[in-house]
């Protein structure tokens, strides 16, 4: 699967070749920075300074780097294509290679990176409970009625928030039935050949 | 085998995988453990750093020492819960393999602690709202642009809420005529 460049990207990483290997390296550097943590114009003025051009082309280089390799690990491209990608830039035969080398190194590193940004459902935290016996009310006196009181403390990109739900014990039981025979699922021989077929 | 201090079921495999963990410590420095990790389930700062030092002639990697103060915080917690007298907990420690020092030590840091630590538990245990205060003011109507003499007591209560669903304080004001009032007392 080849990679398909855009006439402003292509132009972006058209600083590489000028600025040496070192400085390549460098600027890879400074694009992982971009993925792991944003954008660093304290860096990328540093390093511009040290290779002597504009903030402007150190930056566009970086961003084109960062592109080229997220693109890359995120289709899991093999050697030969992401190899074949970059000939379009015209390089020279080290400057691919580091670029490869580059690329080899981080794959998995980016990838994790880029499964922590798929949207997620809100996902458990911690539970509290309680469970209470209601011995009378104003409208009736000498009832036995007891309840579970569950507090759902759930995460949401570190967002807590907390549901409080009120259930009879039997309501309870019912639910816990409900879900153990959703595990159970897990143990019939339709899930066991999709599993198996996964791994 | 069921223990009375894991509320008469079976003991977490963890816990008798730390166990072994628990007897590579000498018995003096393990009851020290247990006053920090107590500490800890009270509310106040464990001081972690004297908990290294203890641990550092066991040579305990920092994993071994984390698991050691779960693994105490686990059982002195869950005793305290299921209201185990510090006898019974020693000799269920002892089924489960922790020598007889090492159990002595550890129930008699429970003992001095488990009525405030149980204490401290039932006040943490889930509360959904509590009230804390209520203030008051009664009015005494003279008139109104509907009537001349209107003469009619007006009760305004407010009350104080706190640790509602909203983890904040809430307050609730609400206005009563003098009969409704009277019908909310009776």
């Amino acid at each position: 699967m080849l990679l398909v460049l855009s006439e402003e990207q292509k132009a972006h990483l058209g600083c590489l070749p000028q600025a040496g290997d070192a400085a390549v390296g460098e600027l890879g550097r400074l694009a992982l920075e971009l993925l792991r943590r944003g954008a660093t114009p304290r860096a990328c003025e540093a390093t511009a300074r040290k290779l002597n051009v504009g903030v402007d082309t150190v930056q566009h280089g970086v961003e084109g780097l960062a592109y080229l390799l997220t693109e890359s690990s995120k289709l899991m491209v093999s050697e030969v294509d992401f190899q074949d990608s970059i000939h379009v830039l015209g390089f020279s035969e080290e400057l691919n290679k580091l670029l490869l080398q580059l690329y080899l190194d981080n794959r998995k590193e980016i990838r994790s990176i880029l499964g922590e940004l798929t949207p997620k459902l809100p996902s458990y935290h911690s539970l509290e409970w309680r469970l209470d016996v209601q011995l009378a009310s104003r409208s009736l006196r000498q009832q036995i009625k007891p309840a579970v009181t569950i507090k759902l403390h759930l995460n949401q990109n570190e967002d807590q928030t907390a549901q409080v739900l009120q259930t009879d014990p039997s309501t309870l039981l019912h639910l816990i039935q409900q879900l153990e025979q959703a595990l159970g699922e897990m143990k019939t021989n339709h899930c066991r050949r999709i599993v198996r077929n996964m791994k | 085998q069921r223990f009375r201090f894991c509320g008469d079921l079976d003991c977490p495999d963890w816990v008798l995988a730390e166990i072994s963990t628990l007897a590579k410590i000498s018995s003096v420095k393990l009851k020290l453990i247990c006053v920090q990790v107590l500490r800890d389930l009270m509310g106040e700062a464990m001081e972690y750093e004297k908990i290294l030092k203890l641990t550092s002639d066991a040579k305990l990697e920092t994993g071994d020492v984390k698991a050691t103060i779960a693994v105490l915080g686990f059982i002195l917690s869950s005793a305290a819960k299921h209201n185990v007298d510090s006898e019974s907990l020693s000799s269920e420690l002892q089924q489960l393999g922790l020598p007889k020092e090492h159990a002595g030590g550890l129930c008699r840091s429970y003992e001095e602690k488990q009525s405030s630590l149980q204490d401290r538990l039932r006040a943490c245990s889930l509360r959904l709202s509590r009230l804390d205060s209520v203030g008051w003011r009664v009015d005494y109507t003279l008139s109104s642009s509907e009537l001349q003499d209107v003469n009619e007591p007006l009760v305004h209560l407010n009350f104080h809420l706190r640790d509602g669903e909203h983890d904040g304080p809430v307050a609730i004001p609400m206005i009563l005529s003098a009969d409704k009032f009277r019908v909310l007392l009776a």
